[in-house]
C-alpha cells in the first residue's frame, strides 16, 4: 500500500510538470518533454540530472542514424515517490475540506 | 514539510498533474493527412486489383507496401517519442482501432458485393473509395473519442 509522503524534490514547479508527464509515459524523448512541458534545453537538462541523481529518472542516450536521441523514464522508485507525493497532496487538499478550489483549466490556459 | 504547504498550492499541483496526464493522452500521433493518404492508397490498390492485369497488380502491391511503410514512419516516430504508459489504456485504444478497421472491411465488402450485384462498373474501386472516405472521416473522430474516454476515466480514478 502506498503511504503519503510529500516530496520537496518533485514539488518544484518545473520538476512536478516533468515528473507528472513522465508518470503518464513509458519513455519520453527529450524534445517531446521540452516542447510539452515548455522548458528550455538547459532547464530540462538540469531538472533531469537532478531527478537522475535522486534515482527517480533513468536517462537513455541512443543514436537514430547519426542523430543523438535522449529519452527518459521514471524509475520504480521515482514512480513510487510520485505516487506518494500525489497522495500527500490529496491529503492536504482533503484536510482543507471544500475550501480549496483548483484553478479552472480554461483560466489556466488563457 | 507537507504541513507548510498551502492547500491551494496542493490543489494547483494536483491540477497540473491531471493536465500533464491529459496532455500525454491527447498527444497527436496520427497527422491529419495520414488518414487521407491511406484512403487514397486503399482506392488505388482496389483499382489495380480490379484492372485484372497481373503486372499492374504486382507493381501496385509493391507500391502499396512501400508507400504504407513510408506513411507510417512519422506515426511510428511520434508514438515512440512519448509512448503512454500501459495503465493509461493504450491497449484499449488499439483494440478500438482494430475493431474500427474490421468494421470498415465489412462495410467495404458489403458495398463492393452490393454494387457488383447491381451491375455498377468498377464496384471494388468505388467500394474502396467509400471505405477510404469513411476511414479518413471517422478515424480521427474515433481517436478523439478514445482520448476523451481515457481522460474521463483517469479523472474518475482520483
Amino acid at each position: 500500500m502506498t503511504t503519503p509522503r510529500f516530496d520537496e524534490l518533485i514539488h518544484a514547479p518545473s520538476r512536478l510538470s516533468l515528473v507528472a508527464f513522465l508518470a503518464a509515459t513509458a519513455w519520453a524523448d527529450f524534445a517531446v518533454l521540452r516542447d510539452s512541458v515548455g522548458l528550455s534545453d538547459s532547464t530540462l537538462s538540469k531538472a533531469l540530472t537532478t531527478l537522475e541523481d535522486a534515482g527517480y529518472v533513468e536517462i537513455r542516450k541512443a543514436f537514430v542514424g547519426k542523430r543523438p536521441r535522449t529519452s527518459a523514464r521514471l524509475t520504480t522508485s521515482g514512480r513510487t515517490a510520485f505516487d506518494q507525493h500525489v497522495l500527500a497532496l490529496q491529503e492536504i487538499v482533503a484536510r482543507a475540506g471544500g475550501s480549496v478550489v483548483p484553478p479552472s483549466r480554461s483560466s489556466e490556459q488563457s | 514539510m507537507s504541513d507548510q504547504v498551502d492547500p491551494a498550492d496542493a490543489a494547483r499541483a494536483l491540477n497540473e498533474i491531471d493536465r500533464r496526464r491529459e496532455q500525454v493522452i491527447r498527444r497527436k500521433v496520427f497527422p491529419g493527412w495520414w488518414w487521407w493518404a491511406y484512403a487514397v492508397l486503399m482506392t488505388a490498390l482496389a483499382a489495380v486489383v480490379e484492372s485484372g492485369r497481373d503486372v499492374l497488380l504486382w507493381v501496385g502491391l509493391a507500391l502499396f507496401v512501400v508507400a504504407s511503410g513510408l506513411i507510417d514512419v512519422p506515426v511510428r516516430r511520434a508514438a515512440r517519442a512519448a509512448s503512454p504508459r500501459r495503465g493509461l489504456g493504450a491497449r484499449r485504444t488499439l483494440t478500438g482501432l482494430a475493431a474500427f478497421v474490421v468494421g470498415l472491411l465489412g462495410v467495404g465488402l458489403a458495398a463492393g458485393f452490393g454494387l457488383k450485384a447491381a451491375g455498377v462498373p468498377h464496384p471494388g474501386t468505388i467500394a474502396a473509395a467509400v471505405t477510404g472516405v469513411l476511414f479518413a472521416v471517422v478515424g480521427p473522430m474515433l481517436v478523439r473519442w478514445e482520448a476523451d474516454t481515457l481522460v474521463r476515466r483517469s479523472r474518475s480514478q482520483r
